[in-house]
């Protein structure tokens, strides 16, 4: 397969002969891992690299002016090194074990024969942001490219485990998928839900991504779709669904992705939290994608401030803008409504009249009335980023 | 003049590179088998005492770039996390070249890098 690598600095220097500074407005100290290594990895476009092995790939931001992130454009994170390169749908099963009644192995056709359900959801990886953290955490160095609005279509995980039998006294449900570590000490990536949220409606093992199968390196033939909650639930390459007696407290559980158990999952900055949970829901999120920081506008000219919002699982009530570092404030149009667990694009026109620095900011309230914060929240794992940014323009 | 349009044209096909890279080839149905092949992409990490160790150690379980995309952090971190390899993930790294590890990521991607 080809493959090739190509940073954004090769870029600039192939084309030092014209000016490329001025061609796009100055290059930006973004809040996009846009200055990274540039990679193609199979069934996907360029993206940022950001390790190979076991592959983590961002999506650049110009992707994000769009609805639906495209399948080749969707972010990419596994774990451990030993991804699954092929799969044979001829012995692919997922299988159903643990606290159940009828121990279940369903094929493809299996899992295609339950009831068809979409949900247009926004996955997002925990640690979506985690560049900008300040102070700086050690972990994938991702910009703000580590989300993605996709429409996934699968069978409903109730409808699974309503055939298996789940058996009154269990806790949680595990899932594990075709991945696995390259020395057996590794922990095997193994995720669990509370059996209550496992069992919820919109929870599906999706088989298809925009209405087409699952990429390789996106979970192919079929993964987990925890809707309104982190990635790092979304198990990919699923293979096994284990309904258990108690918590499960692996590696991947305890003590990783945790949060401060707080409201805030927040502890201030270079301490240690005391009591942990698991990550779960996402919190509220705008991110403004044009202009992009350091852009430089016309004086006189229309210009429109859009992005996007969502949050997690509530849908999002309104955007405000603000064009002077958050004085003023001004309620941006909200586009098509794709659902709950979405993102919504806003856009706001704005013509400047005077020359100068602006600073351009968003926030995002869904429909329980969570909100961004203006201040950076900290925690050490760099997890759960929704600081409201600053975009700095220059009219004139 | 001349310029002016070379320049529009160069501008034009550059933003065009951008917006639409080479077509990605994707499966439109589900094959029975599906296989990728994983590009190869070259280490990355700098000159240093140690570098070869972390080219035989760290690399056994990931790619080097996981070290080299990390912030520069103090020392005792990059202490920290070697530990955490070795006892959580099972590293097989001796003491000795522990030590050797963690002083080249101190010396390259630490606080103290000149």
């Amino acid at each position: 397969m080809k493959s090739r690598v190509f940073s954004r600095r090769d870029f600039l220097k192939t084309a030092s002969t014209i000016s490329m500074v001025t061609a796009f407005g100055g290059i930006p100290v973004d809040l996009f891992a846009s200055e990274g290594k540039l990679v193609r990895f199979p069934e996907k476009t360029d993206l940022i690299l950001l390790t190979s092995r076991p592959p983590q790939l961002e999506t650049p931001k110009h992707f994000f002016k769009e609805l639906i992130t495209p399948n080749e454009a969707l972010f990419v994170r596994w774990h451990i090194a030993n991804i699954p390169t092929s799969v044979d749908l001829r012995t692919w099963r997922l299988k159903i074990g643990g606290n159940i009644e009828h121990p279940l192995e369903l094929s493809m056709d299996d899992l295609k024969g339950l009831p068809k359900v979409s949900d247009t959801a926004v996955l997002q990886c925990a640690g979506n942001g985690r560049s900008l953290f300040n102070p700086r955490v050690f972990g994938g160095q991702w910009g703000n490219g580590a989300m993605g609005n996709v429409t996934w279509t699968g069978a409903r995980l109730k409808d699974i485990l309503a055939k298996a039998g789940v058996k009154g006294d269990s806790v949680e449900v595990a899932f594990n998928g075709l991945d696995s570590g390259p020395l057996p000490t590794v922990p095997d990536f193994v995720k669990s839900l509370p059996v209550d949220k496992a069992l919820e409606e919109d929870i599906i093992v999706a088989y298809e991504m925009n209405g087409k199968p699952l990429t390789m390196l996106n979970g192919f033939p079929a993964r987990l779709v925890v809707p309104g909650w982190y990635g790092t639930y979304w198990v990919k390459a699923i293979s096994d669904v284990t309904v258990l007696s108690k918590t499960l407290e692996e590696f991947w559980m305890k003590p990783a992705y945790r949060i401060p158990d707080n409201p805030c999952a927040c502890i201030p900055p270079g301490t240690q939290p005391g009591k942990t949970v698991p990550i779960n829901r996402m919190n509220t999120r705008s991110l403004i994608i044009e202009p992009s920081q350091g852009n430089r506008l016309p004086m006189g000219k229309e210009v429109a401030i859009s992005g996007l919002a969502f949050s997690g699982g509530y849908g999002i009530k309104d955007v405000i803008v603000s064009v002077d570092g958050g004085k003023t404030w001004k309620e941006a149009k909200l586009g098509k409504d794709l659902g709950k667990y979405s993102w919504i694009q806003f856009t706001l026109p704005w013509k400047p009249t005077q020359k100068g620095q602006y600073t351009l900011m968003a926030r995002a309230t869904n429909s329980i009335g969570e909100s961004q914060p203006f201040d950076h929240l900290w925690n050490p794992s760099g997890y759960m980023l929704n600081t409201i940014e600053k975009v700095d323009v220059t009219v004139g | 003049m001349k310029k002016i349009i070379v320049f529009a044209m160069l501008t034009a096909a550059v933003a065009f590179f951008v917006q639409h890279p080479a077509p990605v080839s994707q499966a439109e149905e589900m094959a029975t088998v599906h296989t990728i092949t994983l590009p190869t992409i070259p280490p990355d990490l700098k000159e240093g005492a140690g570098k070869d160790k972390v080219m035989v150690f760290c690399a056994i379980c990931h790619s080097v770039d996981y070290i080299s995309m990390q912030p520069h952090l103090p020392a005792k971190n990059w202490d920290a996390l070697v530990q955490k390899m070795i006892k959580v993930f099972g590293a097989p790294i001796s003491e000795e070249d522990a030590k050797t590890i963690s002083s080249y990521l101190a010396a390259q991607y630490g606080t103290d890098k000149k």
